[in-house]
């Protein structure tokens, strides 16, 4: 605690004096309560918080988490210090909880992001301290970048926060989310929360869609609700990563429509070609080079003798022929 | 005037004596100088900040450069190159595409200028003469743009003059500036090419931050022809957007009105291109581009490009629309496969070898 605060003397507050709906110094984001209920039932509580007066009552500078673990679990008054009205300012008092919650127990990205933005908005500090003094305080890199990454995020939704805490989104995965309107974002919600993505996963959704978003000049809210998705989602068979897989390959057709066609094109033909289920044929990775692949597979003599029997009647047919010049990336 | 934003100068304390050092900072007189000692703690602070490309191209580095600075062209694998030379005169460049494949290529975020010519020039001269039999091509466009910063580091014209009077090579300035006026007098006797890199004018205003607006190229590029020069015209990066036939075909169109096609030695057609580390970097800078939002796939060689069958249509296309203006350009496709080649001319060079023998064929008729 800091030397300032420690000071002032340990007094008993009736809890109903103090104002838990003044949330000047709060940066609380989905706090989990009941690991503190637990530890305040077994031991008391530990910490005296740090109120701050105010005309008809005090104002909780440090210590938010703790008072409401205190009345939930029936108290009536609470161990705190007090500062007076004017003794120090709003701005140092809110640096002074900043520095004291560190020690305790650390910020979630979302309270990370609420405290940014009530330096810059509420405390009218500049931005540019804010990146040089906080930004490192937080563990984060002294950019403006990064600032903007998180003032956007404060001003999310508050479904998306709350994603963003659960599913431990990336910085950079934020970010992407920061481009887009509410409308967009939630929309995209409404994709990623039934499919479970992963960190990887997640870019590659949010990229395809801001991709088609501007090649198409839809929006992003348009892609989501196409039928062929909205078709995906409902389907209660289907696991998480089955709806995944599929809709991510809607996502990549919508993204790359000519490769879409091509590949469309070939596996038409190859399908018309009624070969055997123990030989394949590919083309190279995204048509790019020359040829075709062709695998078998086969355990007896027999079957040895079928396959080539396949391939050489192959050489008769228009779709094989049409196969090979798929293959080169141009159409037929 | 100097038309780049430049907000300081670091002056590496083994450049300082060098009279193109006291060329640069009489021109750039206003503009604050600090001498260095320690260049590489210099450039590894400059690469810790945020935007550090865009930063480095606003601060000069005026050092010498100790290694080889002749190098063949990097090309790509798999691949039919043209067996061209680079010359390392400056690194880094004062306008800013959203494509430029320098954003994640340098190792020095500076605009870096090399103040001991000598050392180039007889890097050079011994280089052409170690092989008197081919005529080699070589150029300064590819670590930077030729001509940009020519007002305060007027290193063409010596070249120009270096190679005017070599037998064997020929030097390309390529640009994507209308700055030549300097060059006019010069008697380069057909031994060095002044070449442009096209766009059509929504490309380069959406995405060639600080280069000349195509009238300004071509207009240059005329008053070279007037004064000689053989020209040279690079439709590359080739960018595949909403409208790119008729954007493209009126570049060929208007340049075409002023360049007399018999005075310009090649023309290439390159598709745009990109090593997979270049997406993120670009769009973190240039967040409106829109380069990327083509169907591009990564090759052999690791490199994204467009769809095969994409590249071929641009390329046959804008290779019909050159040939309509003369049949007898010369136009070659830029780090393409031969199956690429063989589907927009109906033919191809064996390899690079062959490609480079055409070359020299080509350039032996417009030297003097
Ligand atoms: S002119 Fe050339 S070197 Fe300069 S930024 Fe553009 S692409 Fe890069």
């Amino acid at each position: 605690m800091s030397g300032m605060a420690e000071m002032k003397p340990i007094q008993k507050m009736p809890l109903n004096q103090i104002d838990l709906m003044d949330d000047t110094f709060s940066v609380n984001y989905l706090p989990n309560l009941q690991s503190l209920r637990s530890s305040i039932k077994e031991i008391g509580l530990i910490q005296p918080v740090l109120l701050r007066k105010k005309s008809g009552g005090y104002q909780i500078v440090c210590g938010f988490r703790r008072v409401s673990a205190m009345k939930e679990l029936g108290k009536s008054e609470i161990e705190v210090r007090v500062f007076e009205e004017k003794e120090m300012d709003a701005f140092q008092l809110f640096s002074l909880s900043l520095h004291e919650n560190l020690t305790t127990r650390g910020f979630n990205a979302v309270e990370k992001a609420i405290a940014l933005e009530k330096l810059i908005h509420r405390f009218q500090i500049h931005p540019d301290k804010v990146i040089k003094t906080f930004l490192p305080l937080f563990s984060l890199e002294p950019n403006e970048k990064i600032l903007n990454t998180y003032l956007s995020l404060a001003q999310m939704e508050d479904e998306i926060k709350t994603y963003v805490l659960k599913e431990e989104v990336s910085r950079s995965n934020i970010r992407r989310l920061t481009g887009l309107t509410p409308e967009d974002r939630m929309a995209i919600l409404s994709l990623i929360s039934p499919l479970k993505l992963g960190e990887n996963r997640l870019r590659e959704a949010l990229t395809l869609l801001e991709e088609i978003s501007r090649r198409n000049q839809c929006t992003v809210r348009e892609i989501v609700q196409r039928p062929e998705i909205q078709t995906i989602l409902s389907q209660k068979e289907l696991t998480p990563s089955q709806k995944t897989e599929r809709v991510k390959k809607v996502l990549m057709d919508l993204r790359y429509p000519k490769m879409r066609q091509l590949e469309e094109n070939f596996e038409k033909k190859r399908k018309d070609l009624n070969l055997p289920s123990n030989i394949s044929l590919r083309h190279q990775p995204f048509f790019e080079g020359k040829g075709l692949k062709v695998e078998f597979q086969f355990e007896t003599m027999e079957e040895y003798r079928s396959i080539l029997l396949s391939l050489s009647q192959l050489v008769a047919k228009e779709e094989f022929r049409e196969m090979i010049v798929l293959s080169k990336g141009q159409r037929t | 005037m100097f038309p780049f934003q430049i907000e300081k100068i670091y002056l590496d304390e083994k450049a300082e004596k060098d009279s193109v050092s006291k060329t640069i900072l009489k021109a750039l007189s206003d503009i604050p100088v600090e001498t260095v000692q320690d260049k590489r703690g210099l450039i590894k602070q400059f690469f810790s900040m945020p935007d550090s490309i865009g930063v480095g191209k606003r601060h000069l580095l005026i050092t010498h450069f100790y290694g080889r600075r002749l190098k063949p062209c990097p090309g790509t694998s798999n691949h039919i190159c043209c067996g061209y030379y680079v010359i390392n005169a400056i690194t880094n460049c004062p306008m800013d595409c959203s494509y430029c494949v320098l954003q994640g290529y340098l190792n020095n975020p500076f605009l870096t200028l090399y103040t001991n010519w000598d050392d180039l020039l007889q890097e050079i001269d011994v280089f052409l003469s170690s092989d008197r039999q081919s005529f080699l091509r070589l150029g300064t466009g590819e670590l930077s743009d030729s001509l940009a910063l020519e007002s305060i580091f007027p290193f063409s014209p010596f070249l120009i003059q270096f190679f005017a009077e070599r037998h064997n090579g020929i030097l390309e300035l390529k640009t994507k500036s209308a700055n030549v006026n300097h060059l006019l007098h010069l008697n380069h006797r057909g031994k060095t090419v002044v070449s442009w890199s096209l766009n059509p004018p929504k490309m380069i205003e959406e995405e060639e931050t600080r280069t000349a607006p195509l009238k300004e190229r071509i207009d240059a590029a005329r008053g070279c022809q007037e004064k000689g020069y053989p020209l040279g015209f690079h439709f590359d990066p080739i960018i595949y957007h909403e409208g790119w036939e008729r954007g493209y075909q009126e570049t060929i169109l208007q340049l075409f009105k002023q360049i007399d096609p018999k005075r310009v030695v090649w023309i290439s057609l390159g598709g745009f291109r990109y090593p997979p580390k270049l997406k993120a970097i670009a769009e973190e800078r240039f967040p409106k581009t829109r380069v990327f939002l083509g169907e591009l796939f990564p090759g052999r060689d690791a490199k994204f490009r467009y769809l095969k069958e994409i590249r071929v249509e641009m390329y046959q296309k804008m290779a019909g629309w050159l040939k309509e203006i003369n049949p007898d350009l010369f136009i070659y496709l830029c780090m393409e496969s031969k199956e690429v080649w063989e589907k927009v001319f109906g033919w191809a060079p064996e390899n690079s070898r062959h490609l480079n023998q055409m070359f020299e064929k080509r350039v032996r008729k417009f030297v003097k």
